[in-house]
C-alpha cells in the first residue's frame, strides 16, 4: 500500500511556508521600493529642496515643466534613445545570431569575442568611447582623417545636431550582445527538420525567416525587447559621462535631466515632477512593443 | 539538401564579411583602452594619434595603484557586489520557489507586483532612495548600497529564477515528500541541484549588475574610501580635465573580473537565457 499523505496538513504548511518564503522578497519590493516610490509621487507635488521640510503647491511643477521647452526637447531625446537604440540592437542582434547559427570555422571565437562588450561596465564603455570621441586627440577623427572621409574633425560631444546619435553609438555597442545573445539561444532550440521541409516546399530564405524563424523565438524576442526597453531607458551613465547631456541639454535624456534638476539644481520636487510624468510613456512603450510582437 | 556551389561561396562571404566588420567594431575600443593605458603621455596628447604605440609604458598603472584609492575602491565594489549577490540569491530563491510552487494568500499580486517594480524607472527611485538612506545614517557611506541595490537585483533575479523551477518536474518533489521530505528539504535537495546551471547564471547577472552600477554608487559616496570602482574611475580627473592614462588603466582592470566570468560562464549564458525566456 502507499504510504497515505494528509492532504489538508499540506495545504495548510504550504500556506505558511509560502508566506514565510516570500516576506524577505516583499519587503525589498514594498519596503524599499515601494515606499520611496509613493514618497517620490507625492514630493512631486511639492516644492522640496535640499535640507528644507517641503511645502504642497498641487500641480505647479508640473505646470513650470510642461512650460519648458527644454522639458520637451528631453523628451523627444529619451523616445528616440529608447526606441531607436532598441530597434537597431534588435536588428543588428537578428543578423548576427543569425550568422552565428550556422556551422562555419571559428564559430566559437567570434562567439565569445562579441559577447565582450555586454560584460564591460557600462561606465567603462562610455569613459573608453569619450576618449575615442575626443575631438582633438580622438582616434576616430584621426581615422576618418587619414581615409581622407572628412576634411575637418568632426566634435562629436559638442555639435547639437549630432550628440544624441554619439551617445546612441555607444549605447548600442553595449546592448547588440544582449539581443545577438538571447536571440542565439532562442535559434538553437528550431528544430532544423522544419527548415528541410520548407525548403522542399519550396520556401526561400526570407519566407523561412518570416514563417518559421520569428514565430519560433517570438517569446524570447518579446522579452528581450522588453528588457532592453528598461535597461535603454534607465540608462543614465552613457549619456552622463559621455557627453554629459550637453550641450544645451542636446543628448539629454529623462535620467540625466532628472539628476542635473535635483544635484545640480537642487530642486527636488521638479526633479520628481519630471521623473513621474514620464511613467506613462515608458508604459505606453512597453505596451506597443508587446503589441507590436503580438501581431 | 543540395545547395549549389556559387551559393555557398556567397552564403560564406557574406558570413565572414558580417561577422569581420561586427568583429573590428565590437573590439577595437578594448584595443584602444588597452593601447592608451600603455601609451605615454607625451604620444598620448597628439592631434593625431597613431594607431600602434611606438613605446610602451606602466607608468599610469604604477601611479594608479600608488597615487590613487583605486584598490580600496576594487574592494568596496567586491564587499557591495558580493554581498548583494549572495543576499538576493537567497531572498530570490526563496521568493521564487514560493510563487512558483506552493498556494498562499496574495500568491498572484506578490507575483505581479516583482514584475511591476522592475519597471519603475531608476529616475523616479533614485531621490527618495538618497533621501531615505541618508536618514538611515548612510550618508557617503558605502553600506548603504546595500540597502538600495538588492530593489533592482531581487526583481531580476526572481523573474529569472521563476522560469527555472517552473522547467522542474512537481512530481519528483512529490516523491521526494512521499519519502519524508519536508518542503524546505525538497526545495534544497530537488529543485535547487536541478535548476542549479539556472541559478549559476542568475548569481552571474546579479554579481555584474552590481559592479557595473554607477548612478546610486554616485550619488551615495562622495569620499575616496567609500566609492565603489566605477566612480572612483570617473572622479580622476585634475581641474576638469580627464587624466586619461590613469582612466583607461584603471577600466582595464576594472573590467577584468566581469570580462572573466562572462568567458567563463558563456555557454551557461546563452543556453541559460534562452531557457528562462522560453517558458
Amino acid at each position: 500500500m502507499f504510504f497515505k499523505i494528509d492532504k489538508n496538513s499540506i495545504v495548510q504548511t504550504d500556506k505558511i511556508v509560502g508566506i514565510l518564503f516570500i516576506i524577505p522578497a516583499a519587503i525589498v519590493i514594498f519596503g524599499i521600493m515601494g515606499i520611496p516610490f509613493l514618497r517620490a509621487v507625492y514630493l512631486s507635488f511639492t516644492d522640496k529642496v535640499v535640507g528644507r521640510p517641503e511645502e504642497f503647491i498641487g500641480l505647479q511643477n508640473y505646470i513650470t515643466l510642461f512650460k519648458d521647452m527644454t522639458y520637451w526637447k528631453v523628451v523627444k531625446n529619451t523616445i528616440i534613445y529608447t526606441t531607436g537604440g532598441v530597434g537597431v540592437k534588435l536588428i543588428l542582434g537578428m543578423i548576427l545570431a543569425l550568422v552565428l547559427n550556422q556551422r562555419f570555422v571559428g564559430r566559437g571565437f567570434f562567439r565569445t569575442v562579441l559577447l565582450l562588450p555586454w560584460a564591460l561596465p557600462g561606465m567603462v564603455a562610455a569613459m573608453t568611447w569619450r576618449w575615442m570621441y575626443d575631438s582633438t586627440y580622438g582616434i576616430i577623427n584621426s581615422i576618418l582623417l587619414s581615409l581622407n572621409i572628412i576634411e575637418m574633425p568632426i566634435p562629436w560631444l559638442s555639435l547639437p545636431s549630432i550628440t544624441l546619435y554619439t551617445v546612441m553609438v555607444v549605447n548600442i555597442w553595449r546592448g547588440v550582445p544582449f539581443f545577438l545573445f538571447s536571440l542565439l539561444g532562442g535559434l538553437q532550440t528550431i528544430d532544423g527538420q522544419m527548415y528541410e521541409a520548407a525548403y522542399v516546399d519550396g520556401a526561400g530564405a526570407i519566407r523561412q525567416f518570416f514563417a518559421i524563424t520569428l514565430p519560433s523565438i517570438g517569446n524570447i524576442l518579446k522579452i528581450t525587447t522588453l528588457l532592453s526597453l528598461i535597461w535603454t531607458f534607465n540608462d543614465f551613465e552613457n549619456v552622463f559621462l559621455v557627453t554629459g547631456g550637453g550641450p544645451l541639454y542636446s543628448s539629454s535624456v529623462i535620467s540625466t535631466y532628472t539628476y542635473d534638476l535635483a544635484l545640480i539644481q537642487n530642486s527636488f520636487g521638479a526633479s520628481l515632477a519630471a521623473a513621474v510624468s514620464v511613467v506613462p510613456l515608458l508604459i505606453m512603450i512597453i505596451f506597443l512593443s508587446a503589441k507590436a510582437k503580438a501581431n | 539538401m543540395v545547395i549549389s556551389k556559387k551559393s555557398k561561396v556567397i552564403k560564406y562571404g557574406l558570413t565572414y564579411g558580417i561577422l569581420g566588420i561586427s568583429l573590428i567594431f565590437t573590439l577595437f575600443p578594448f584595443y584602444w583602452m588597452v593601447k592608451s593605458s600603455l601609451t605615454i603621455n607625451k604620444e598620448m596628447y597628439l592631434p593625431r594619434p597613431q594607431l600602434i604605440p611606438t613605446t610602451i609604458t606602466f607608468d599610469h598603472y604604477i601611479s594608479l595603484f600608488k597615487e590613487t584609492q583605486f584598490m580600496r575602491n576594487m574592494y568596496n565594489s567586491l564587499y557591495i557586489a558580493t554581498i548583494t549577490t549572495v543576499v538576493c540569491l537567497v531572498i530570490s530563491i526563496l521568493g521564487s520557489y514560493a510563487l512558483t510552487r506552493l498556494r498562499f494568500p496574495l500568491r498572484k499580486f506578490l507575483g505581479q507586483s516583482i514584475i511591476v517594480s522592475y519597471l519603475l524607472p531608476t529616475a523616479v527611485l533614485f531621490i527618495p532612495m538618497y533621501v531615505a538612506v541618508s536618514a538611515l545614517g548612510f550618508n557617503d557611506n558605502k553600506n548603504g548600497l546595500l540597502i538600495i541595490y538588492p530593489t533592482f537585483v531581487v526583481p531580476y533575479c526572481c523573474y529569472m529564477l521563476n522560469s527555472y523551477f517552473k522547467a522542474v518536474p512537481y512530481s519528483l518533489e512529490e516523491a521526494a515528500m512521499i519519502d519524508g521530505c519536508n518542503r524546505f528539504m525538497s526545495m534544497v535537495k530537488v529543485v535547487l541541484p536541478i535548476a542549479a546551471p539556472g541559478i549559476a547564471v542568475v548569481a552571474t547577472f546579479a554579481f555584474t549588475m552590481c559592479w557595473n552600477e554607477y548612478l546610486y554608487a554616485l550619488i551615495m559616496t562622495t569620499s575616496p574610501l567609500q566609492q565603489t570602482v566605477t566612480v572612483g574611475i570617473s572622479s580622476f580627473k585634475f581641474s576638469d580635465h580627464a587624466i586619461w592614462g590613469l582612466i583607461m588603466s584603471a577600466s582595464v582592470i576594472a573590467s577584468l573580473p566581469v570580462v572573466i566570468l562572462y568567458v567563463l560562464a558563456q555557454s551557461w549564458l546563452i543556453s541559460g537565457h534562452a531557457d528562462g525566456g522560453v517558458k
